[in-house]
């Protein structure tokens, strides 16, 4: 009786369908399932791919790295086991949030339930996650990063290579107002306070008055040092098109005169001529005067070698469209050259193209002119119908002309009296 | 429905239209903005318009237009709406079930009804021969 019970037991959760998340179909073969070798084939490879991934993430767990923010919505994992998206959006490193996630003990859960539900095997939940051990190191790396960022951000360019000196000034300017800076610079880029070559190209006055105009502003510290963020200023050249901003500032420069003989920082004064102390080997070429003219890359003037070479700037603009009629040709051989209208279709399009270049097309469509059409109660060709209605139209039109022309209008004279007319006539003449 | 299909009222715009439209089907609707059947046709064209713009071009032909008339007279245009079709401006015609293989009279009833008759024209515009579709009309 029990053996029976068993069996009919059986029977019914045989029959009873789930859903197997690895290989995403619904089936009633219970736990035999997860030993067919279609179910192990498609778990080997699910684990596979999510190893790889997770691989990636512990990289990162053992060298914690700063994430710039733009880069952050690339950073995204898909957690297999939990069914949820990990985002990276809010995080200052880079995979923070998958390694939280891996650690927690939420994910450990759910990766055992996994395992025994579609017998990954037991012993192999610890490559799936993240020990506490490993978590804890990790977070102490990360503090340490934080805190050396910290002390770089807060010492400033002494890593100046080229104006140790120059630096140590602006710093001393600089301590006082940097908090307004904080919350603006991101902590990883350090902003170069002085230029590491010792030419000033442009004043600060100049450039935070062209900036402001064009779009992001610079930061100003009182005290007369300003700032210009390296980044912002290659974003705006690359965003904003380059004939807009680039003049301005040329321009700007150029109004300015000769920019040298501007500081842009109080404390800083890089005179005309003076060479720092780590340029004594290298010569020194002063144009100075003419780069303030015509700007320079700085700047966003145009090169020079674009202004006297018009002409090879034309040819990769003509080979375009050297390849447009190659292209349209590659088109046009795909279409069947037996097809309605083939002959009339590349006849036309050659005359469009003559009248889109503005030459004169000998065209024969007068006011009269009619498609070829098949007519219903004509027999023959749809030319030779176009024809017949053209002579039928005609006819319509000739015979009322020629009625009008011929026919003059004159007074009804009765019988009676051409008869008494042609009496009268004859009584005369005898 | 002539503000969202181009309608065209002179001879010249049909005929330029007819000469321009190159490996497209053409589709000349002739009726009239003020019929019930030829505002339900121009239902489903403008809204089957967008689907099908990348081989089929449409048009509207007011039928009231003294120089439209030359067209009413040659195509034998009689009972409104008619559809007459080109391709590379030459007339499509077509087996629609009735005696008239030439154009197309009364309305489609459905938006597919209309993509697949266009369809069939660009095959056989392409192929060379006559479209079959009586089987659009049967359904109907």
């Amino acid at each position: 009786m029990n053996h029976n019970n068993k069996k009919k037991k059986s029977k019914n959760e045989q029959q009873e369908f789930e859903f197997c998340e690895v290989c995403r179909l619904n089936h009633n073969n219970g736990r035999r399932h997860n030993f067919f070798p279609s179910h192990k084939n498609s778990l080997s490879s699910l684990l596979a791919r999510f190893q790889s991934k997770i691989s990636d993430v512990k990289f990162f767990l053992k060298t914690p790295m700063l994430i710039l923010p733009e880069h952050t919505h690339q950073n995204r994992l898909w957690c297999v086991f939990c069914n949820c998206d990990i985002l990276e959006l809010d995080s200052q490193f880079a995979c923070s949030n998958a390694v939280g996630h891996l650690a927690s003990e939420e994910h450990l859960k759910r990766v055992k339930g996994f395992m025994w539900k579609y017998g990954g095997g037991m012993d192999r939940v610890d490559l799936f996650r993240i020990t506490e051990a490993d978590f804890a190191k990790w977070e102490k790396k990360c503090k340490s990063l934080k805190a050396e960022a910290a002390k770089t951000q807060s010492v400033g360019t002494s890593n100046d290579i080229h104006n140790k000196h120059n630096a140590e000034i602006v710093n001393s300017s600089c301590n006082n107002n940097f908090d307004s800076l904080k919350s603006c610079i991101p902590n990883y880029v350090v902003p170069l306070h002085s230029y590491t070559n010792e030419r000033t190209p442009l004043s600060g006055s100049v450039l935070s008055s062209s900036v402001s105009k064009t779009g992001p502003s610079l930061y100003n510290i009182p005290g007369g040092s300003q700032v210009q963020d390296a980044h912002y200023l290659k974003n705006l050249t690359g965003s904003v098109s380059n004939q807009h901003f680039p003049n301005s500032l040329a321009r700007e420069c150029s109004s300015y005169g000769d920019a040298s003989t501007g500081s842009v920082y109080s404390g800083v004064r890089a005179g005309i001529g003076e060479v720092s102390p780590g340029l004594v080997n290298l010569t020194h070429v002063s144009s100075a005067s003419k780069v303030a003219l015509e700007g320079n890359v700085h700047t966003g003037a145009p090169p020079p070698w674009l202004d006297g070479t018009k002409g090879d700037n034309l040819d990769p603009a003509l080979k375009p469209e050297s390849r447009e009629p190659v292209s349209s040709r590659a088109g046009k051989s795909k279409l069947n050259p037996k097809r309605v209208g083939a002959a009339w279709a590349e006849r036309r399009k050659l005359e469009l193209e003559m009248e889109r270049r503005g030459e004169r097309v000998n065209n024969n469509f007068d006011a009269n002119w009619l498609p070829n059409f098949g007519r219903v109660w004509q027999s023959g060709t749809r030319k030779e119908s176009r024809k017949q209605f053209q002579i039928e139209n005609d006819a319509m039109r000739e015979p009322d002309n020629h009625l009008e022309a011929v026919m003059p209008i004159q007074p009804y004279i009765s019988k009676r009296m051409r008869k008494d007319a042609t009496h009268d006539t004859v009584g005369k003449s005898i | 429905m002539e503000y969202l299909l181009p309608t065209l009222r002179k001879k010249q715009e049909v005929d330029s239209l007819i000469r321009d439209t190159l490996d497209k089907v053409l589709v000349l609707r002739f009726g009239l903005s003020s019929d019930a059947v030829c505002l339900q046709l121009d239902d489903v064209l403008y809204k089957s318009v967008k689907d099908v713009s990348k081989f089929v071009t449409v048009a509207l032909v007011d039928t009231t237009e003294e120089e439209i008339q030359v067209y009413l007279k040659y195509f034998d245009i009689t009972y409104v709406p008619s559809i007459v079709f080109f391709f590379n401006a030459h007339h499509m015609k077509m087996d629609s079930g009735s005696a008239d293989h030439t154009k197309w009279v009364g309305t489609f009833q459905r938006k597919q009804d209309f993509v697949d008759v266009v369809e069939e024209h660009m095959v056989q515009g392409c192929k060379s021969s006559l479209c079959n579709c009586r089987r659009y009309t049967e359904r109907q």
